[in-house]
C-alpha cells in the first residue's frame, strides 16, 4: 500500500501544490454562501415576500451586474474603502507611536491611561452626531468617527506588545550594543512588540469598516452606507442586499491580506 | 579554530563594590556588602553561594545593567558606568531574539560593531561552527532544543571578542547530560579564546570542574566568605579523589551560610 512514502515532517511544495492548498482554504467560505443562498431562496419561495421586502437570490444577482456595470457599485465601495483606509492610517500614525511611549514609560501610561479607559468604552457611533454638528456630512466628519473607532483597539494593542516584551531582551539587546534608546527600540523593542501591533491594526480596521457604514448610513452622499440607506429610502431592497454583500466581501477580503502580513511578520509559535 | 585572532583578555578589578535597595516601605535591603576583588586577564572566575545572595546582582553591576550604590568596578582601565559590547553576558535563559533566526542572533552584535555585511557572515558562520551548529544557521530559535539555544547565545557572545565574559547560571536549566556537555564545550572555547570570564552557578561540582578559582558567597547580605584557587589540571575529573576532597571543603562552607540563608526565611516567614 505504502508505495509513496513521504518521510515524516516533510512537507510537498511545489507552486501547483501550493496552489491547490489555497484553493481548499476557500472551501469553507463557498459552503457558507451556498448554505445561505439555499436558506435564503427558500425563503423567498415559501414565504413570497413582496419584490421590496426581500427579493430573490437571482434578482439581487442581476441587481449586482447592473450596479457593477453602471459604475456605481464600484464607486460607492471606492469611497467607503478609502475613508476607512485614510482614518485608519491616521490612527495608526498617532496611536502607534502613542502606544509604544505609553507601554515603555510607567508614568506616561499612567497619566493617561484613565483617558484611555474613559474614552475607550464610548462606541464610534456614539461620535456620529457630534461629527455631524462639527464637520457637516463632509469627508471630515466620517475620517473623525472611523479615526475615533481604530484608534484604540491600535493603541490598546501597541501597549500590551511594548509592555509585554522579555525584560531580558532588552537587557541582551544593551549588552549587545544597543547603547541609546533609539537604537534599542529600533533593534529590540519594535521586533519584540510587531506581532501585537500588527495585531491591533487588524482588529482597527475590522472596527473602522463596521463604523463607516453605520456613519454613511446616517450622513453621507457615496458610499456603500449610503447605497443601503437610499435603498431603503426608494424601497429596494435589493439595492440595500447588494450593498450587504458587498460590505461582507470586501471585509473578508481585507482581513485575509492582514492575516497574510500577519503571518509573514509575526515570529511567536503557531 | 584557527585563524580566530584572539582578543586581548583584560582584568577586573572591584573596590568597596556595594549595593543597597530601598522598598516601598522606606527600609533599605543590604543585598551586597562592600566586595574588593581582583580577577586576572584570562581567568575563569566561578561565583557560589546560595540563592538570594546577591550573586545576580553583582553579575548585573559588573556588566552594567545596575548601577552600584558604593564603589567601583573597573575592566582593565575602564570604569564600568554602562553596559558596552566589550564585555558580553550569557543568559540563564537564552534570551535569543526570537524574531531573528540563529546566524541573525549571532550577528546582531557584530552589526551594532558596524562590522560590514559580508564579513558580518562569515564570522558568525566561523563562530556557529565553533559551537557544531554550522547546519542551523537559517533555523529560528523555537525550532532549537534548550542545550542547543545556549550554544547559540555562546556563539553570539563569543563573535563580537568581548574583553571579558559574564555568565549568569548559563546551564541552570538544562538536563543534567546536556549541561555536562555544555561545561565540557565552554571549556574548550575558553582554552582557545582565553577570555576572562565570571560565572555564576548553584553547583558545586560544575563550579570545581570549570573554576580556575572558586568565590564562595555568604547569604544575604552578601559578601566574599573564601576565595577557593583549584589547582587541578584539566580535564577534571569528578568521580577523582582529588575532586571529591575539594567538594567536600566548598560544601562544608556552603552548608553554613545556607543554615543562615534558612534561619533567616524562617525569621522573614515568622514576621510576615
Amino acid at each position: 500500500m505504502t508505495s509513496v512514502s513521504v518521510p515524516a515532517g516533510a512537507k510537498p511544495s511545489g507552486p501547483a501544490v501550493r496552489l491547490l492548498r489555497s484553493a481548499a482554504k476557500l472551501l469553507p467560505y463557498l459552503y457558507a454562501a451556498i448554505g445561505v443562498v439555499t436558506v435564503w431562496w427558500a425563503v423567498v419561495l415559501i414565504a413570497k415576500p413582496h419584490m421590496s421586502l426581500l427579493p430573490s437570490p437571482l434578482l439581487t444577482a442581476q441587481t449586482f451586474i447592473q450596479l457593477v456595470a453602471s459604475g456605481e457599485l464600484p464607486r460607492d465601495a471606492a469611497y467607503s474603502v478609502c475613508r476607512v483606509l485614510a482614518a485608519w492610517s491616521l490612527a495608526a500614525l498617532v496611536a502607534v507611536p502613542l502606544g509604544f511611549a505609553m507601554g515603555r514609560w510607567r508614568r506616561l501610561e499612567s497619566v493617561l491611561d484613565p483617558v484611555v479607559e474613559l474614552f475607550r468604552p464610548i462606541s464610534p457611533l456614539a461620535w456620529i452626531p457630534l461629527a455631524i454638528l462639527w464637520f457637516g456630512i463632509d469627508e471630515g466628519g466620517k475620517i473623525f468617527v472611523i479615526f475615533i473607532g481604530t484608534f484604540f483597539p491600535i493603541l490598546l494593542n501597541t501597549i500590551a506588545g511594548a509592555k509585554s516584551i522579555d525584560p531580558v531582551l532588552i537587557r541582551a539587546g544593551r549588552i549587545l550594543g544597543c547603547a541609546d534608546d533609539a537604537s534599542l527600540f529600533r533593534k529590540v523593542v519594535l521586533p519584540a512588540s510587531l506581532p501585537d501591533v500588527i495585531v491591533g491594526l487588524r482588529i482597527s480596521f475590522g472596527t473602522g469598516w463596521a463604523a463607516i457604514i453605520a456613519a454613511e448610513l446616517v450622513a453621507a452622499r457615496s458610499g456603500l452606507g449610503y447605497l443601503i440607506s437610499n435603498g431603503m429610502e426608494v424601497l429596494r431592497s435589493d439595492f440595500v442586499l447588494v450593498g450587504m454583500v458587498t460590505i461582507g466581501v470586501i471585509g473578508v477580503l481585507f482581513d485575509a491580506v492582514f492575516r497574510w502580513v500577519d503571518r509573514r511578520c509575526n515570529w511567536i509559535d503557531e | 579554530m584557527n585563524g580566530v585572532a584572539p582578543s586581548t583578555a583584560k582584568p577586573l578589578s572591584l573596590r568597596g563594590l556595594a549595593k543597597q535597595y530601598a522598598t516601598a516601605d522606606g527600609r533599605v535591603i543590604e543585598a551586597l556588602l562592600p566586595i574588593d576583588l581582583d580577577i586576572a586577564p584570562g581567568e575563569f572566575l566561578l561565583v557560589v553561594g546560595p540563592s538570594g545572595c546577591g550573586k545576580s546582582t553583582l553579575l548585573n553591576i559588573l556588566a552594567g545593567l545596575t548601577p552600584p550604590s558604593a564603589g567601583e568596578a573597573r575592566v582593565g582601565d575602564v570604569l564600568v558606568a554602562g553596559p558596552d559590547i566589550d564585555r558580553g553576558m550569557v543568559f540563564q535563559d537564552y534570551a535569543l531574539f526570537p524574531w531573528l533566526n540563529v546566524i541573525g542572533n549571532v550577528e546582531f552584535g557584530l552589526e551594532r560593531k558596524g562590522v560590514p555585511r559580508r564579513e558580518r557572515r562569515e564570522i558568525a558562520m566561523r563562530y556557529l561552527d565553533m559551537v557544531g551548529l554550522a547546519d542551523f544557521a537559517e533555523k529560528r530559535p523555537r525550532e532549537l532544543s534548550g542545550g542547543m539555544k545556549q550554544r547559540v547565545a555562546i556563539a553570539r557572545t563569543f563573535a563580537t571578542e568581548p574583553s571579558i565574559i559574564f555568565m549568569d547560571e548559563p546551564f541552570g536549566a538544562l538536563d543534567a547530560l546536556t549541561r555536562r556537555y555544555l561545561q565540557h564545550e565552554l571549556l574548550r572555547i575558553w582554552q582557545q579564546h582565553r577570555k576572562t570570564v565570571v560565572f555564576i552557578t548553584h553547583s558545586v561540582t560544575e563550579a570545581i570542574y570549570l573554576a580556575d578559582r572558586i568565590v564562595l558567597m555568604t547569604s544575604r547580605p552578601g559578601r566574599i566568605k573564601t576565595l577557593i584557587p583549584i589547582e587541578l589540571p584539566h580535564p577534571r575529573d569528578p568521580t577523582s579523589d582529588e575532586f571529591r576532597v575539594i567538594e567536600r571543603q566548598v560544601y562544608a562552607d556552603l552548608d553554613e551560610e545556607l543554615a543562615k540563608s534558612f534561619r533567616m526565611e524562617g525569621r522573614d516567614f515568622g514576621r510576615g
